[in-house]
């Protein structure tokens, strides 16, 4: 097991029309770590995601799992990286929610007869019931939406979680059920969010993004403490942490 | 405009059956060799995004309401292949979500509405527009691919219902065509509305002329899908017509022909032998769209 | 949000709804073309014809109320063809009825063939007859997305709503239909992008991988083997 899950140099990235959504972040993160990047919206947190399975690519290298990104094998990487976009729409695009847990085994070549165990596996672990299988993704709420993606991600058994956005919109209940799942996970893991709180809880590294550059990095409770920095990029102390 | 199953002969239902068939086999080919794997979540969604439009109304004089059906729109947007296939898409999902025209009447209502409005839309905007950034010929070339579009569509439904002696053109021509004459008012608006938007706040989408190449596939649907539709119409228009096509519509001939009989389909479509005003039609259409293309050739290439 | 006007009944349990899609459409377009093949002035095939979609209405399960107001949308264009039937020969009547019947009966069918198969089962088996695969994606997209699509529009209607005062000028009110269309289309773009990263990021190169087959069991090679009969039947004794 490598003891980098992810080593990011240098890596810059500009949009099509010109805007520079990167500068030059430095970024390495220890197998089994967890790391929260926060920062205002715009900071450039879903691009840098987007760079850990090839979906964009940038100048700079990106090495997952010790693979460079440009030379190795993007499936493999892409089952080892699990991406949960921000928009559960956006994820959930097959008629039916089994169908769209199915989709990440089959294109990775899983045999058709080991699949329908490892859905209800995945459902199971994300809270669905198995009644849900067969359902159109549209009769299901936000909340069950937002975990039929999390689990069409868990499913491939990802050593990497990527995860931007997940407590999005959630209510009250939903959101103490993501955290406690995400919590769950071995894996190590990337969160890029606005709920410092959930960030506080489930993450001991924190990473303050702004303008596409890296502006701080270390421990999490010390950094969020940091008022002046909280609101130099746009952030604020947690409540949870005032007063103290 | 959706033609249900029952109104159209079988054999004409069959004959564009064949066609649509055909072309959408072409298409699927066409849009796979080009970068298949992003155009089809956007071909996809685009579809989505027509049935989704459609049921955004618009009061058009008095009760009826109209809708943007899209054709023309979607080809000077995607390209007329691709429109063709997601107008296709679209209407094979009306039909069997709304049951919004037949199942064995699939055929013609593709070619009507997916094919004849793709490119008649397109060819219209693309010989009208000019890419010199200016506002208003944008509105006016999209606004006259719109309206084309909705009027020659609606011509070759009545054609169809016509040939297929469900009603002749007498009556069938001047109500649709008339009908839909007025209700391409709001499509030819909506469609510029919603190009003078995007030319606001996308222009890269708009750029046709750079990114759609005219070849073969193009200049045969142009071909099938407008110069026919055309060709039929002035026929229809003229005062003298050969025989055999005068008893075609007339009223009163039975919508029963079976479906086998072959040799009856082409019996009856075999219109180019009867004048060479025909031909010459066909020449000036033709001679048309290549004046459009050698006077857009020098601004294709970058 | 419901969108219960495409998949209502698909969801029910009658001996149609176990039927493997691939039946339902193939035997289905061939009752379609059978109706459709009648001549005009044959009444007791029609007859037969009528008893065997009433028969297939009640085993379906799918309520009359449905079926009939589905049908009802046909009206104008029976009545805009009727007017042009040549009433003073006295054909007028058969060729009409003809028409009706052949209408409204092939629109039910229709009907009964969709409600009574999910959509996805249907998409299934499209695939396997034969449907280029471009336009099978194409569909199960558009299925998936009408539905995010439906709740934005109603979003947008009622901001719309929200924000008129007084009574809509035509120029302004198409204006603003554009910029909502228009909105609409760009989201669409931008949602379709998102949606080919999601597609990528779960190791898909855009193809769509399709599922193995589900069941096809007797009742399927006995429903084709009994409309065939029926059909030859009907062409052939009456």
């Amino acid at each position: 097991m490598t003891e980098y899950a992810v080593r990011i140099t240098r890596l810059q990235y500009t949009y099509p029309d010109g805007t520079k959504a990167l500068e030059g972040i430095d970024l390495d993160v220890r197998t089994g770590e967890r790391v929260a990047l926060v920062g205002p919206s715009g900071a450039g947190k879903s691009t840098l995601l987007l760079h850990l399975n090839g979906v964009l690519t940038g100048a700079g290298t990106v090495r997952i799992l010790g693979k460079a990104l440009d030379g190795g094998d993007l499936r493999e990487i892409r089952r080892q990286v699990g991406m949960v976009f921000q928009d559960p729409n956006d994820q959930l695009f097959c008629p039916t929610v089994f169908e769209d847990v199915a989709f990440g085994p089959l294109n990775l070549g899983i045999p058709q007869g080991e699949i329908p165990a490892r859905v209800d596996k995945a459902l199971r672990d994300v809270g669905l019931e198995q009644s849900m299988r067969y359902r159109s993704s549209h009769h299901l709420s936000l909340g069950e939406r937002k975990r039929a993606a999390f689990a069409a991600v868990l499913v491939m058994e990802p050593a990497i979680l990527a995860l931007d956005e997940p407590t999005g919109n959630l209510d009250p209940r939903n959101r103490r059920h993501l955290i406690e799942l995400v919590g769950g996970l071995p894996a190590t893991l990337l969160l890029a969010t606005h709920d410092l709180e959930m960030a506080l809880s489930l993450c001991q590294r924190l990473v303050v993004m702004d303008r596409g550059k890296i502006w701080a990095d270390g421990d999490a409770r010390a950094l969020l403490s940091d008022s002046r920095l909280m609101e130099e990029h746009g952030l604020e102390v947690p409540l949870s942490l005032r007063g103290h | 405009m959706h033609i249900p199953d029952g109104f159209l002969s079988n054999r004409v239902a069959v004959a564009f059956d064949a066609i649509s068939g055909v072309g959408i086999l072409l298409s699927a080919r066409r849009v796979k060799l080009e970068a298949s794997a992003r155009a089809v979540p956007m071909m996809g969604v685009l579809a989505a995004f027509v049935f989704a439009a459609q049921m955004l109304n618009f009061p058009v004089l008095g009760g009826t309401s109209g809708h943007l059906v899209g054709g023309a729109l979607l080809a000077i947007i995607l390209g007329p292949v691709p429109a063709v296939l997601t107008m296709a898409t679209v209407i094979i999902a009306q039909a069997l979500f709304l049951q919004d025209g037949g199942l064995i009447a699939l055929g013609a209502n593709i070619f009507n509405i997916g094919g004849v409005t793709a490119f008649s839309g397109y060819a219209v905007f693309r010989l009208l527009w000019r890419n010199d950034g200016g506002g208003r010929r944008l509105t006016v070339a999209a606004f006259a691919a719109g309206w084309i579009s909705m009027v020659l569509s609606a011509a070759g439904c009545a054609v169809e219902l016509a040939v297929s002696g469900a009603i002749p053109l007498r009556l069938g021509l001047p109500a649709m065509v008339g009908y839909h004459a007025l209700i391409g008012i709001a499509e030819g608006g909506l469609t510029a509305s919603v190009l003078a938007f995007l030319a606001r706040v996308r222009p890269d989408l708009i750029e046709t002329p750079r990114r759609v190449k005219l070849g073969a596939g193009e200049w045969a649907g142009a071909f099938i899908f407008v110069a026919i539709p055309l060709l039929i119409l002035a026929l229809a228009g003229s005062s003298s017509l050969p025989d055999p096509l005068q008893k075609l519509i007339e009223p009163g001939s039975a919508p029963s022909a079976k479906a086998g009989d072959a040799q009856a389909l082409f019996s009856t479509l075999r219109l180019w032998e009867y004048s060479w005003e025909f031909a010459a039609l066909v020449a000036v259409i033709f001679l048309v769209f290549l004046a459009g293309r050698i006077v857009h050739g020098g601004k294709a290439h970058r | 949000m419901k969108h219960s006007f495409i998949d209502r009944y698909a969801a029910l349990d009658s001996p149609l709804h176990l039927l493997d899609a691939r039946t339902k459409l193939l035997g289905f377009t061939v009752l379609i073309g059978a109706v459709l093949l009648v001549p005009p002035g044959k009444p007791f095939a029609f007859f037969a014809y009528f008893f065997l979609t009433a028969a297939l209405m009640g085993i379906s399960q799918v309520p009359l109320t449905f079926v009939v107001a589905r049908t009802l949308v046909i009206l104008p264009f029976v009545l805009l063809a009727g007017l042009a039937l040549p009433w003073r020969t006295g054909d007028g009547w058969t060729l009409f009825s003809t028409l009706l019947l052949r209408s409204t009966l092939s629109l039910i069918l229709l009907i009964l063939l969709t409600n009574t198969t999910r959509f996805a089962e249907l998409l299934r088996g499209l695939r396997k007859l034969g449907c280029p695969r471009i336009l099978a994606m194409n569909l199960g997209f558009l299925y998936r997305y009408l539905f995010v699509l439906t709740e934005e529009v109603m979003r947008m209607r009622q901001a719309r709503d929200c924000r008129r005062v007084g009574s809509a000028r035509p120029r302004a009110e198409m204006k603003l239909l554009g910029s909502m269309l228009g909105t609409l289309l760009l989201r669409s773009f931008e949602r379709a992008e998102r949606m080919y990263q999601a597609m990528l990021s779960r190791g898909s190169s855009g193809d769509f991988p399709i599922l193995a087959p589900r069941r096809f069991s007797w009742r399927d090679p006995a429903f084709l083997a009994g409309l065939g009969l029926f059909i030859w039947m009907a062409e052939f004794l009456t």
